[in-house]
């Protein structure tokens, strides 16, 4: 049976943002006559229900899987058909892993839209700007729902596109820097997606299909049967590379500080909730292929680690608002591809949706201060703002809570279970344990001095001219229910040890078992396990950390910029490297973006000025010379130009009577 | 007799054509041509095609020429234009280009000359060696049997070619309203 | 008539030759126009001649005479055209010399 409505799911979004980009065009036309034309709020309650509807239509989906069905299909669109070659249908597939995946996206989407309504009032792109989010959320569901890797391809390259606009939304402010961010995250992003069509080539050359549930089947065989070894690696390997570049991983995840640049609803959304998860979601999709591969398993391990480390410890000094919670943001991207290298698909999948909805919360509350600090984003310039703004505090605060992992909330329950699992797996991963308990410990630190500096401790921005105030509702309610589910939204996946199912867990079942059969089947028999005493200890620890690291983080920062001060003055060659991330981009400045720039510089005074310019102005100079000479044969004279045709028709007529018989 | 008659035509139709081709004045052109196209008629009527030489009298000389006479009577050219007296010669080109339109005519003339006489000997005697004009064979049902069968599409082609030109030379003629002559005010 | 077809051709070839010297040689646009009618008559001959080569009093070859009505009805048509140009020509330069409309700008 095949459910058609299944397309409908991204196509009310495509409809919603051609309806605002069309209102955007009515308001260009208007600005024509009346500079001083605002947008009216159509675009937005537009875009707001097309994204309930896409939300409720995900929902009514959902409802039909929770059931027997495992997935539904809709009938495939023969996009490239063809005989035994290359034959590519795209079809709208809603399964477990895809279906909990389009629900967060529609969901935290439908609240961001709301809020994003109401912090985007007043300005000048209102209508584009729910244009593009629109289309956005077409794109990240194209990316999820295709039951192939094509159509993921098509919406991997559309949500980058969105990307690269919303970062540069506001391209004209701050001397242009919103646009070169954008840029910036578009060429970094060229990599990994070079890196991802090659791994797509090698995996059609190898099994002849790139249909999710053919490939599977081919990879499972593979693996089982012990062949293809090498490609497998490669192929996983390429595929990472690809989800290196969307997720923000090391070395590419230099693009998403910048791309702080953004409105803050496109952090939130698209920088924090959706689309940097693509790579984890592509991860978990070819589960088999990633388990199959001791090699890349631990690559992803390793990579998810160090990139977790070295951005935890850049978020601890940084003191932009946002870049505090993009650092974050990638370190907790991290985290997740160390569970993913660890075998754990479903405390992967767990991580993000918890991630979404605390740091979707975090940059909206951020948004919220920002917005009632007339654009202050440096939050040695903030403190006290408790007391201005209690509803944006409180929520905030809840976010903070569930990122640093306090126990019981959400983001406690998902980070300890990758930790639990990476223990499990033993040899090498203790060490990125070890890794990974430490970024935790970094970010319990780092939330509540972010918390500490912004709410409390004396007002240190000019109170003469800044009167800090609270958001209106449309921002704020929004920001209540995603605190809620950052608080509660622990209870998918609760550990083992509290004997209750996990809910996520035997929910994902039928997309990971393949991976974990291949797992199993590679180990010998037998899956990474723990006993009940170690997972307590595990989750004791945990608990330990980031209680402790969070009470440290918040007291010495709660009155005031003393302990900042102190770091800095103390190891300053320490404070350098940890607010400059360690350097990794100001290397790549020096190592790859200057002599690519000295070689531009090269090329276009050389060989284009030189070379090319010169070749065509020499060609265009002869021409004219010879049209100089020639043109006396065009002297408008009609006898002239008879004569030259009568002059030829003569010497062919003499020809012929002359020659021949 | 009646070839003495063909050689005094042709002598005609030959001076004449010179005649066209050397008058100063455009009205001894005009009347030079029509007994040129008249001696051309007679011609044709000696070669037993009645029909070809009503029609060449009575389009050539009736309609074209009068309308060639008609223009240059309506531009009043029957004598020298004074703009073009300073030249040096008002009615030909300048020596050199004359001299290569004569070289030009000259080479085509004798080059078909030469064929016609080296082809000559390949011509069959014609047939009908000696048709009195009464008994000719431009038998006009055959003629118009052809033209409306085998020449239908052309024939309809020719038609619509007269009425796409009797609307183009419309639009020519029309255009001079809108747009003032160059060198006059416009009002 | 007995005369032999290649003297009607060589009518043809010289009256075409005076044709193209007058085209060639001419200022005036409507003599230049006139001479090729003259030219055209010289190819009418020639149609003619081969129709009369070609045909005996029970079998009429027609081709020839057809040729030359459409050829006749061509020519008429391009006087026309062409003498309404000069009109236009001229009620824009008060002249027929072809020396004046040397230039497409004008």
């Amino acid at each position: 049976m095949t459910h058609d409505w299944l397309w409908l799911i991204p196509a009310l979004p495509l409809l919603g943002s051609l309806l605002c980009a069309l209102q955007h065009a009515q308001v260009l036309r208007g600005r024509a006559t009346n500079p001083d034309l605002q947008p009216g709020v159509g675009a937005g309650a537009t875009a707001i229900a097309a994204m309930a509807a896409a939300f409720g239509l995900c929902l009514r989906g959902f409802g039909d899987i929770v059931g027997e069905t495992e997935l539904l299909q809709s009938s495939s669109w023969a996009w490239i058909p063809g005989g035994g070659g290359l034959d590519i249908q795209v079809a709208m597939v809603l399964d477990r892993l895809s279906g909990a995946m389009a629900l967060v996206v529609t969901g935290v989407g439908l609240l961001i839209h709301v809020y994003a309504a109401g912090y985007m009032r007043g300005d000048a792109g209102y209508a584009k700007f729910f244009a593009f989010l629109n289309l956005f959320v077409t794109m990240m569901l194209v990316l999820i729902l295709s039951g192939n890797m094509v159509g993921t391809f098509v919406g991997w390259e559309g949500v980058g596109l969105c990307s690269y606009l919303l970062i540069g939304f506001w391209y004209d402010r701050d001397g242009g820097n919103p646009g070169h961010a954008a840029q910036k995250a578009f060429v970094v992003n060229r990599i990994g997606d070079a890196c991802f069509l090659l791994g797509m080539f090698l995996l059609f050359t190898t099994f002849g299909t790139l249909d999710y549930a053919n490939l599977i089947e081919g990879i499972r065989a593979a693996a089982m049967g012990g062949e293809n070894a090498g490609t497998l690696t490669l192929a996983a390997l390429l595929l990472f590379g690809g989800a290196c570049g969307k997720s923000a991983q090391f070395p590419l995840f230099t693009w998403l500080p910048d791309a702080m640049a953004g409105p803050t609803p496109v952090s939130a959304l698209i920088h924090a909730a959706t689309m940097v998860t693509s790579g984890i979601y592509l991860v978990i999709r070819l589960n088999p292929l990633f388990a199959a591969s001791e090699v890349a398993l631990f690559l992803v391990a390793a990579i998810g680690a160090a990139t977790a480390l070295i951005a935890g410890s850049s978020a601890l000094r940084q003191r932009d608002l946002k870049g505090i919670l993009a650092y974050s943001t990638v370190s907790q991207l991290g985290y997740m591809f160390l569970a993913l290298g660890s075998g754990a698909w479903v405390a992967a999948l767990f991580h993000v949706i918890t991630h979404a909805f605390f740091k979707a919360l975090l940059f909206l509350g951020a948004g919220s201060v920002i917005h009632g600090m007339h654009e202050e984003k440096d939050v040695h310039k903030m403190g006290g703002l408790r007391r201005h703004m209690p509803r944006t505090f409180i929520t905030f605060t809840c976010g903070a809570a569930a990122l640093s992992g306090l126990p019981l909330l959400s983001g406690f329950f998902s980070k300890d279970e990758i930790l639990a699992h990476t223990f499990a797996v033993g040899g090498a991963w203790w060490l990125l344990w070890g890794v990974g308990l430490f970024t935790a410990a970094l970010t319990a630190y780092y939330s509540w001095r972010m918390v500490a500096l912004v709410f409390f401790g004396e007002e240190r921005f000019d109170v003469a001219t800044v009167h800090p105030h609270e958001s209106p509702p449309i921002m704020t309610v929004p920001l209540m229910v995603l605190a809620a589910l950052s608080l509660v939204g622990g209870i998918i996946g609760l550990p083992a040890v509290f004997h209750v199912p996990h809910l996520l867990g035997e929910w994902l079942d039928p997309v990971v078992r393949t991976g974990n059969e291949i797992l199993e089947h590679r180990s010998g028999g037998h899956l990474p396990h723990l006993s009940h005493t170690m997972e307590w200890i595990l989750l004791g620890l945990g608990s330990a950390i980031a209680l402790g690291c969070a009470h440290l983080g918040f007291h010495r920062n709660k009155n005031g910029l003393a302990a900042e001060v102190a770091f800095e003055t103390d190891h300053p060659k320490l404070h350098g490297a940890l607010s400059d991330a360690w350097g990794i981009d100001r290397a790549y400045y020096a190592g790859v973006v200057t002599p690519v720039r000295f070689l531009a510089a090269l090329v276009a005074v050389f060989i284009d000025a030189f070379c090319i310019d010169g070749a065509i102005n020499a060609m265009a100079d002869a021409a004219k010379r010879a049209g100089t000479r020639l043109k006396a044969f065009a002297d408008g004279q009609v006898a002239s130009y008879g004569l030259w045709m009568g002059g030829g028709a003569a010497v062919i007529a003499l020809l012929w009577a002359l020659g021949g018989n | 007799m009646v070839d003495l008659l063909f050689y005094v035509a042709a002598l005609v139709a030959v001076l004449t054509a010179v005649g066209v081709v050397l008058a100063r004045n455009p009205v001894v052109s005009v009347v030079s041509l029509l007994s040129c196209f008249g001696s051309l008629a007679v011609i044709y009527l000696l070669a037993g095609f009645q029909f070809l030489a009503a029609i060449q009298i009575l389009v050539y000389g009736g309609a074209i020429m009068v309308l060639f006479l008609f223009v240059v009577m309506l531009l009043n050219l029957g004598g020298l234009n004074p703009e073009d007296e300073d030249r040096d010669d008002p009615l030909f080109h300048d020596r050199r280009r004359s001299a290569g339109g004569l070289a030009v005519a000259v080479a085509l003339g004798s080059a078909s000359l030469i064929g016609i006489l080296r082809g000559a000997r390949h011509l069959a005697e014609p047939t009908n060696g000696l048709v009195p004009p009464e008994e000719g064979f431009d038998a006009l049902p055959a003629l118009a049997e052809a033209m409306f069968t085998r020449y239908s599409l052309p024939f309809e082609a020719a038609s619509v070619l007269l009425l796409a030109t009797t609307v183009g030379v419309m639009v020519l003629a029309k255009r001079q309203r809108s747009i003032p002559p160059a060198g006059e005010e416009r009002s | 008539m007995s005369v032999p077809t290649e003297h009607l051709l060589a009518l043809a070839a010289i009256l075409f030759a005076i044709g193209v010297a007058g085209f060639f040689t001419r200022r005036n646009l409507i003599v230049v126009l006139m001479s090729i009618e003259l030219m055209l008559n010289a190819a009418n001959l020639t149609f003619v001649a081969g129709s009369r080569l070609h045909s005996s009093t029970g079998a009429v070859q027609v081709d020839g005479p057809i040729f030359v009505i459409f050829i006749i009805a061509v020519a008429a048509v391009e006087a026309a055209v062409g003498l309404a140009l000069v009109i236009a020509l001229y009620r824009q330069k008060q002249t027929v010399s072809l020396d004046a409309f040397a230039r497409l700008e004008d």
